[in-house]
């Protein structure tokens, strides 16, 4: 499965997720959602927004780890 | 001006009329049946007969009729594919079914049932398609609500 890292990120970067949502200009509930890993698909648009504001890669925020399952 | 919100409101006012006449049907039935009998002409034994079809007929009928109503309402509250909806629209199509199968076995001793046994069947086939729609459709919208 892949799993959004966000919450890494946003430590590292030391941005809470109140100010995070904000910049990208997403509700801060849809930020739960693909911080807790429950999205089911995440937009270029959202992605590069994401990655602007945390100047960081797609690839620091998404990882793939093998044999786990998506929760339904 | 015309608009979604007030074609729900009028079906459903439609469906409160259409409650209130099978409730006022029912009670009258065996006055309309007899009547009907003897303006066509046709063997008095056949009112028992036709008495215990309409009336097995009534009880999936009123609770299509509900059904339709929660659906109704539902659709008014802006909650349309949702799990209940199908649940519903599952109801609808076997009410229509058990309708269509009443008329069917009535066909035996009056052949015009069986026309509208196929008619209830077909609708149930057609709400069961329906049904099966609505199923996808909460698919997609839970991938879209869940695309962030």
């Amino acid at each position: 499965m892949i799993v959004v890292n966000l919450d890494v990120m946003m430590a590292k970067r030391k941005i809470s997720a109140g100010e995070l949502a904000d910049k990208i200009g997403i509700t801060p509930a849809n930020l739960s959602i693909l911080k807790n890993n429950k999205a089911k698909a995440i937009r270029f648009s959202t992605l590069e927004e994401i990655c602007k504001v945390l100047n960081c890669q797609p690839g620091d925020l998404l990882e793939y780890r093998k044999g786990e399952q998506e929760d339904e | 001006m015309w608009n979604p919100s007030k074609s729900v409101r009028l079906s459903s006012i439609c469906t409160k009329i259409a409650i209130v006449l099978v409730i006022c049907a029912a009670f009258a039935m065996p006055n309309l049946i007899a009547t009907y009998v003897s303006y066509t002409g046709k063997d008095p034994e056949i009112i028992h007969s036709l008495l215990l079809t309409v009336y097995a007929c009534v009880l999936p009928g009123m609770l299509s009729l509900i059904c339709l109503g929660m659906l109704l309402s539902n659709i008014r509250r802006e909650e349309v594919f949702v799990e209940k909806n199908v649940k519903l629209l599952r109801a609808l199509s076997w009410c229509s079914f058990v309708v269509s199968v009443i008329l069917f076995i009535s066909g035996f001793y009056y052949i015009l049932f069986v026309i509208i046994a196929v008619c209830a069947a077909f609708l149930g086939l057609i709400l069961r398609v329906i049904k099966n729609v609505f199923e996808q459709a909460i698919v997609i919208k839970r991938e879209n609500d869940f695309t962030i």
